[in-house]
């Protein structure tokens, strides 16, 4: 899988937007940006400046980044608009009119640091140092930055407990409502011999009924949430355990996958034993040395080449969890 | 990620061929949360999460996820192609043995990458020359995003990706850390340092404990059928059947093999060998000009004066090799430049006690020095220079002739930019930036090395010729690479009636060096070195010849017996040709 610049873009707005950090300016090719101190925690890899911090309770200063999403647009915006810059700037100069010539580009947002904003646009003579430098990066779907923000967001969004927010609608009525709550699990299969193959599937069960929902994302993702209980809705008892959920998720699953068709795992197993086989031969002529001490030797290499194929083509699969949580769904009545 | 997989599982009830696990920490998570009443995440996040998972998902067993990663290389097609085999044909166990300069280094990082992106590898270590510890380092973070770190100290084995010399690997307390661990990927550069079984470094692979393994190396057969056997025994032992199955089936002698037809299937299976001239691999042509130049008649008493100082020496020291090197580094500076001979004897000097009587011979070839005016050769040089108008590349032995160099052109109105071993690797960059965009003309004094790659140049003059013919090549390679588009020229500059028109007509004329098939010479050389490196027996030769006539007769001689050997490899070729087959072929797979 991957995503276009469009998604990528998104993906990284939204990050920038949830995680508060400040926006500079922003264009359809970039974005420049003040990390917030969260933002700043995951992603400039400085823990002793933070360690710093948080022991001296000083005012912390984060980075700020040029995030390029499309470098040959960006570099077309750019080369336009210092075109356009000096032209003005000729024009001004041969009017002969003593005006500031430091002005904000075309389509940037006013900007609030005007030291900032002598920067933005236009190629920088030298390289800035200290709290204004703005560091530029390409972010293009497999930059080392971006999977940095994935996995930022992958670690700070692991485990929610959340609200359906019933709107204004429930707020103006005196009709009480209630919560279903429901266990929703995202889980990654991965099927791996030698190679490998990965499938995600967000499941989710109603605590309340027991009613499992394959396709729960598609329920959760149209909704607005709320981290806490809003007034005059209460949450209806669950009858079942969550470890009873989870084995219910997880039958689930294992059915799904056994139904699968499985020729992989059994080319991969009919390898093993191919190459078990063929090593087997080749250490048997081997093994028959008169020499104790050269047999053992031999013995070893032989069960630990053994060890190693194995490891190499055994099929298995393994399911793990990206995330999870508590999702309180209004009830329809 | 599940480093190794469970045990075979003994449960017959399960309906399918394959063991499925749950991992169960983020129910105890999710508890312990619910428990303590959070801390929760935010469900912008939440979402993301999701997203990113599914954008770095790997949909498909058998889909090269690497080349939607690659930002600072573009593949050519021979190189994806061998990875996409090795990965799902060969299973991640391979020799990659394609010719030099076709790029096995980007083949082994497109696997690599791989493998990190599908979660199936994480430790890794790779094993190289010394030399070529921080180039691997640099090109794997460079132009594959794979965050390798070059061994320097024991805990750096802590890494997850490390490059080491092979030859500090293999030494305790390094040996015993690697073979008590476990890597999923371990690979070889210049593997045919493994062919033998009996050495340290074979042994030493053999007790690695790892998953997928590489092994690169420009010439899989150099001697013996039996080294291909070695190399593929640490892969895929039992692949070509046991050691008396292989002679049995496969050798006629040494170094001929039979059933070409069933060899070649097998090898197939964990070999690869691309080769210049498959399809567009195609090599541009080398045009070799030699120039000789014409020494004044100071210069051709000091050359003069030299080389009678140096035999003089040698015969006073009783033809002992081994002292005499500052001698002969000597001969071959009076080649190059009178600054280059003048820093070498003044050291000679300084190291003699006063009143040694030698100190005045030696003086009074500096006084022969300060009489030279010209220097023959630079002018020739900046004749060949004006008359092309093209980048152009100079390459010499000496830095003090490089200096001269410099300082000669820019009198004269030119600028070159130097480039040494010394440099720092910025330094370095930036002399090549220097080259690219602004002068016409480098002069270097390293060929060997890495990074240098001048495709955009095509004129090279070997200022002097180093009298190792792998240094020749080395320079050659600089220019002579995929991705030039234009036929080579190179200009040999050599003076007229000295040692150096010797060495120029024994690597041009007799081994025809400059226009051999690259690769090839590695296995004459080596072949040839068994009994004695040849730069050794050239100084043999300018040492103990009385005369000028004897040096030729030696120095041809000399050629005659390389020429043989040549040919020896030659009639190889051919005589498996004749039973249809090439055993290069053979090896291209």
């Amino acid at each position: 899988m991957t995503m276009t610049t469009e998604q990528i873009q998104k993906f990284v707005m939204t990050y920038l937007e949830t995680t508060e950090c400040q926006i500079i300016e922003k264009s359809p090719s970039h974005v420049t940006v003040k990390l917030s101190p969260q933002a700043d925690r995951d992603l400039t890899n400085r823990p002793y400046y933070w360690g710093f911090i948080e022991r001296t309770g000083a005012e912390p200063e984060t980075m700020s980044f040029s995030f390029i999403f499309d470098p040959e647009r960006h570099q077309a915006d750019l080369d336009r608009q210092t075109k356009a810059e000096s032209e003005r700037t000729s024009r001004i100069a041969a009017e002969g009119e003593a005006s500031n010539p430091i002005e904000t580009p075309v389509n940037a947002q006013p900007q609030e640091d005007s030291i900032l904003g002598r920067y933005f646009g236009v190629v920088r003579p030298l390289p800035i140092l200290g709290p204004g430098r703005i560091q530029r990066e390409e972010l293009t779907y497999g930059s080392p930055r971006l999977k940095q923000i994935f996995a930022a967001a992958q670690r700070s969004g692991r485990c929610v407990y959340l609200f359906e927010d019933p709107g204004q609608k429930q707020r103006m009525t005196l009709l009480p409502a209630a919560y279903e709550p429901w266990l929703g699990v995202c889980f990654k299969v991965e099927l791996s011999c030698d190679v490998k193959r990965e499938e995600l599937h967000f499941y989710g069960i109603s605590l309340l009924n027991g009613k499992v929902d394959e396709d729960f994302n598609s329920q959760l993702l149209d909704k607005n949430w709320m981290p806490r209980v809003p007034e005059n809705i209460h949450i209806e008892p669950s009858r079942l355990s969550l470890a009873d959920g989870r084995d219910v998720l997880e039958s689930k699953l294992r059915t799904k996958v056994e139904s699968y068709d499985h020729s992989w795992a059994e080319e991969a197993s009919e390898r093993l034993q191919d190459e078990l086989t063929l090593i087997e031969s080749y250490y048997r002529d081997l093994l028959e040395q008169p020499d104790e001490e050269q047999n053992k030797a031999i013995q070893e290499q032989f069960e630990s080449r053994q060890g190693e194929i194995r490891w190499q083509y055994q099929p298995r699969i393994v399911v793990s969890t990206v995330n999870y949580g508590i999702f309180h769904l209004r009830s329809p009545w | 990620m599940c480093p190794h997989p469970p045990r075979p599982a003994v449960n017959s009830t399960s309906p399918i061929p394959v063991s499925v696990e749950f991992d169960h920490s983020w129910f105890e998570d999710l508890e312990t949360r619910l428990n303590k009443g959070g801390p929760w995440d935010d469900w912008k996040l939440f979402n993301l999460a999701a997203q990113a998972e599914t954008a770095s998902l790997v949909t498909s067993f058998d889909e090269m996820l690497c080349l939607q990663h690659l930002q600072n290389v573009t593949p050519l097609p021979h190189q994806t192609e061998t990875a996409r085999k090795v990965l799902f044909e060969m299973r991640g166990r391979a020799i990659l043995a394609d010719e030099v300069g076709l790029g096995k280094t980007i083949e082994a990082g497109m696997i690599l990458k791989e493998y990190f992106l599908r979660g199936l590898v994480r430790k890794v270590l790779i094993l190289v020359p010394a030399s070529l510890v921080l180039q691997w380092v640099r090109e794997l973070n460079q132009k594959f995003g794979i965050p390798a770190v070059a061994q320097k100290k024991e805990y750096s084995w802590q890494n997850d990706i490390v490059v080491a010399s092979m030859d500090t690997a293999k030494r305790n307390p390094h040996k015993d850390i690697l073979i008590n661990g476990e890597y999923d990927m371990v690979i070889v550069d210049e593997a045919h340092k493994l062919k033998n079984k009996k050495t340290t470094n074979y042994q030493f692979m053999l007790q690695l404990r790892k998953k997928y393994c590489l092994l690169l190396t420009a010439t899989p057969v150099q001697n013996d059928l039996g080294e291909l056997f070695n190399l593929i025994n640490l892969l895929k032992p039992g692949q070509l059947g046991g050691s008396n199955d292989f002679s049995a089936n496969f050798v006629v002698d040494k170094r001929i093999p039979k059933n070409e037809g069933q060899l070649k299937g097998e090898l197939a299976k964990v070999m690869i060998r691309n080769r210049r001239g498959d399809g567009e691999l195609d090599f541009t042509k080398r045009i070799v000009r030699n120039v000789h130049v014409e020494l004044s008649d100071e210069e051709k008493k000091l050359y003069d004066g030299v080389t009678s100082f140096v035999r003089d020496q040698y015969q006073a020291a009783g033809g002992n090799l081994s002292s005499m090197l500052s001698l002969i580094t000597l001969q071959r500076e009076v080649c190059s430049s009178r600054d280059a001979v003048f820093v070498t004897l003044v050291n000679l000097s300084k190291k003699l006690p006063l009143d040694s009587p030698l100190r005045e011979r030696i003086w009074g070839l500096v006084d022969i020095i300060k009489t030279i005016q010209t220097n023959s050769k630079a002018e020739k040089t900046m004749e060949i220079i004006q008359g092309m108008n093209e980048k152009v590349i100079i390459f010499t032995e000496y830095r003090a002739t490089q200096e001269y160099l410099m300082k000669y052109f820019r009198d004269r109105n030119m600028t070159a930019v130097p480039y040494r071993g010394g440099m720092n690797r910025g330094k370095k960059d930036w002399m090549m930036d220097l080259f690219r965009g602004r002068t016409q003309v480098m002069i270097a004094t390293e060929a060997g090395g890495e990074g240098i790659n001048l495709q955009f140049c095509h004129q090279m003059i070997n200022f002097d010729l180093p009298w190792n013919p792998m240094r020749v090549e080395q320079r050659i390679g600089r220019i002579h690479r995929l991705g030039q588009e234009h036929d080579v020229m190179i200009y040999n500059l050599s003076t007229q009636g000295t040692i150096e028109e010797h060495i120029l007509n024994l690597l041009h004329e007799k081994i025809n060096m400059f226009e051999m098939v690259i690769g090839q010479l590695d296995v004459i050389l080596e072949r040839f070195e068994k009994k004695e490196s040849l730069e050794k027996s050239i100084y043999k030769i300018l040492l103990e010849s009385q005369d000028d006539q004897e040096i030729a007769s030696r120095v041809d001689s000399l050629g005659r017996s390389i020429h043989s050997i040549k040919n020896e490899l030659d009639n190889e070729e051919l005589s498996v040709t004749d039973n249809g087959s090439d055993f290069k072929q053979l090896l291209g797979g």
